[in-house]
């Protein structure tokens, strides 16, 4: 069996041992360096040193954990990071899931499922817990990712346009303030290139948007 | 000395020193006039009289002298002399006259004899009792070379005119040849206007005079003088009661106004004018004096209202020169300055007091989650690596992860680490889902922040994040609301947070201080942004905005 090469990158030393002294335990995980932030870790890589998986905390100084997935995603290498932080919420873990982050732990995880991360990871896939993936998606659903010209809420309002509604109504209806409707209303004919309702309607009607 | 007694002395006195100069001259020229026809009267009367003396005489002598009848024609009354016989011509016998009776004679000496005739006096008498033209005491009589009379007196009827000695001024000049008239006293002592001349007919020397009483004469000058003394006081007495009139009209205004004036230096300009507009220059210069109140009233106004540091309102100065008007606005304008930079240090101030508890809250939120919680991860480890008897192991391991937990949230409620990694919206997102799972209410966001380069400062984003925290806070609370929806938009120009939630509402006056809305307030005034609140039942807005400050 090959022996899994891991860095832990974390500026706690206690921390650190801690996480060494748990893992020393399983003969197929050794860890090959250890370092207290980003910098290092770069430095380290930089200079050759061969490494299956890094464990990153996101919090660091000098370089934080973000930072470095940058980093490896440019240096094209084989290392494959796996978060380990303190911050349980949603866009945390989407952030480092969007950076390439094979897999996301808590830090209070319990050493079952670190050691269970750490051998999936290396087999090449991609590791984040059930309670850790709800967390991610509840975010992702909240979010408004719409990359189409109008915006997701443009769209709502043009909607409400065209059935005749006033800016005042629309507002009441949208929960947002009517200054909010006059700004949507006035971004929207900017990027239809029109310069009024009527022509605005006419236009939307022709691209079946509404 | 006031304007009344003033005006009084002056006009009256003016009126008085007319009236009494015009009176005088009146007077003057009156008896001067009545003077001169007096004595032209006088004179006429005089005239004519000794002329028809003169001619009675004359003729009876004629006839005398013509006639051939030689014969002493005399009574035993007249003891003449032969010395007299012995002059011709006419004689004043009166002299000889027994009873010294007036007596005219006729002694005429020729070859042929002696004539002597006595005319009849009686002729001469009606002559000088023609009295015609000379009033209740007018007379014309004669006198002797002796100086007594020689006719009878009006005055004095039952003297014999022999005995009356007239020595006048009058007699002695025309004694003396010398014709004239004047004013003097006449033989009873009785000022007259007096007419006098000589008739010398032959050896007849006697004077003729025509007098009148000078107090018949100044009878109408006395009349007129008791008219001019009544006219003068009638008029007087008009005078004075025009001028006090007139004094009333001009005075009471100026007292009026003097009240008025007295009453706008104690400081007083709310009193009302009243007027009569008894002339123009009255009723402009209460127009006047309104206007100044008016003036000073605005000022007044203006001033109180600066007082009670409302500073937008405005003043026209009254002109160019109303330099209490420009003091004002002057004052005005420091004051709107100096409450400025106050604003501004007191934003500054509250912005740094936040700024420092913000900073303060993050230091403790990341030293509980960076410093604690890996000490917990850490002992976790020790735990997992040391203890040897699993049940004893899960336990511990049990108590740390919900010590972890429990760092977790206290750093989250202090202040999320996502607003400095991730922005408003995100951490918004995270902590409205975290609140629904606690919660009974459903709270509903949309971000509509820009994901990638937002505009958003992290400043911003802390205050925005308290006060949705405040206003969910509030909300939870007070409100009784079932559903909360926000939005959060952000602008190219502004970000809006808009929150809604259908609850009670609230009163915007009676609304506790400790609610909240003041903390909100203040988060948006030192953001530069501004907020609008409508809290009725059923449907509580509150709509923020904050400039986008690039």
């Amino acid at each position: 069996m090959n022996e899994i090469k891991l860095i832990i990158a974390d500026d706690h030393e206690l921390f650190r041992i801690g996480l060494a002294e748990l893992l020393k335990k399983h003969d197929d995980i050794k860890i090959v360096k250890s370092v207290a932030d980003g910098v290092e870790l770069m430095d380290a890589l930089n200079s050759g040193l061969n490494a299956d998986i890094v464990l990153l905390d996101l919090t660091m100084p000098n370089m934080d954990g973000f930072q470095v997935l940058k980093g490896i995603k440019s240096l094209n290498a084989n290392i494959k990071p796996i978060v380990i932080s303190m911050h349980s919420v949603g866009n945390y873990i989407a952030k480092c899931a969007k950076m390439g982050a094979y897999g996301y732990l808590l830090k209070n995880t319990d050493e079952s499922e670190l050691v269970f991360a750490i051998r999936n990871v290396y087999k090449g896939k991609k590791h984040f817990s059930a309670e850790i993936s709800e967390k991610m998606i509840n975010f992702m659903s909240t979010q408004s990712v719409s990359e189409n010209v109008l915006s997701r809420k443009e769209i709502e309002v043009l909607g409400l346009i065209s059935k005749g509604l006033t800016t005042k109504e629309i507002a009441a209806k949208l929960f947002v303030s009517t200054r909010t409707i006059e700004t949507h209303r006035t971004s929207i004919l900017k990027k239809f290139e029109v310069k009024n309702t009527a022509e605005l309607i006419k236009k939307a009607t022709e691209i079946n948007l509404i | 000395m006031n304007i009344k007694t003033l005006v009084l002395i002056i006009i009256n006195s003016l009126i008085v020193l007319v009236i009494a100069l015009l009176s005088f001259s009146f007077y003057e020229q009156f008896s001067s006039v009545l003077n001169d026809r007096i004595l032209m009267q006088l004179n006429s009367i005089e005239a004519l009289e000794s002329i028809q003396i003169e001619n009675l005489v004359k003729s009876e002598w004629e006839s005398f002298a013509s006639s051939e009848e030689y014969k002493e024609d005399i009574d035993s009354t007249l003891v003449l002399s032969d010395s007299i016989k012995n002059i011709n011509g006419i004689h004043d016998f009166t002299p000889y006259h027994k009873d010294k009776k007036a007596t005219i004679g006729f002694v005429l000496n020729s070859k042929k004899g002696r004539k002597i005739k006595v005319i009849d006096y009686s002729n001469i008498q009606n002559i000088l009792l023609e009295r015609t033209g000379m009033g209740e005491s007018g007379e014309t009589y004669l006198v002797g070379e002796d100086f007594r009379m020689r006719s009878e007196s009006r005055f004095l009827p039952d003297k014999k005119p022999y005995d009356i000695a007239v020595k006048t001024e009058g007699v002695i000049s025309a004694l003396k040849g010398v014709n004239g008239r004047g004013i003097f006293k006449d033989y009873r002592g009785v000022p007259v206007y007096s007419v006098y001349s000589l008739i010398q007919i032959s050896n007849l020397k006697w004077v003729i005079l025509s007098e009148i009483d000078v107090s018949e004469v100044t009878k109408p000058l006395e009349k007129l003088k008791m008219r001019l003394m009544a006219l003068t006081l009638i008029i007087f007495l008009v005078a004075v009661t025009l001028s006090l009139f007139l004094t009333r009209i001009i005075v009471n205004p100026i007292k009026n106004m003097q009240n008025s004036l007295r009453v706008m230096a104690k400081g007083d300009y709310n009193q009302t004018i009243e007027y009569k507009k008894s002339s123009n220059e009255i009723k402009e210069m209460f127009e006047a004096l309104s206007n100044l109140k008016a003036s000073l009233q605005g000022a007044v106004k203006f001033s109180e209202a600066i007082g009670n540091m409302n500073l937008e309102t405005n003043y026209e100065p009254s002109s160019t020169n109303d330099v209490l008007g420009k003091s004002l606005l002057t004052m005005r304008n420091k004051l709107i300055d100096y409450k400025n930079k106050e604003d501004d240090s007191r934003i500054m101030a509250k912005r740094l007091l936040v700024n420092g508890l913000e900073n303060e809250r993050r230091r403790l939120s990341r030293e509980l989650h960076d410093g604690l919680g890996p000490y917990l991860t850490s002992l976790k480890f020790y735990i997992e690596n040391n203890v040897k008897d699993e049940l004893k192991k899960t336990e511990m391991k049990k108590i740390v992860d919900e010590a972890i937990s429990e760092v977790r949230l206290m750093s989250n409620a202090l202040m999320p680490a996502s607003i400095d990694d991730f922005g408003i919206g995100v951490t918004l997102t995270n902590y409205i889902e975290n609140l629904n799972k606690s919660t009974n209410i459903n709270i509903e966001y949309e971000d509509l922040t820009k994901q990638e380069d937002s505009n958003i400062s992290n400043h911003q984003g802390i205050n925005l994040f308290r006060i949705s925290q405040e206003l969910i806070n509030n909300s939870l609370k007070h409100s009784k609301a079932k559903n909360i929806r926000i939005t959060l938009s952000e602008f190219d120009e502004f970000i809006s947070l808009f929150y809604f939630d259908d609850g009670l509402g609230f009163d915007m006056n009676s609304v506790k201080l400790g609610s909240g809305i003041i903390n909100i307030k203040e988060r948006v005034e030192i953001c530069n942004g501004s907020i609008l609140i409508s809290a009725l039942p059923g449907n509580t807005t509150f709509e923020i905005e904050l400039p986008i400050e690039l």
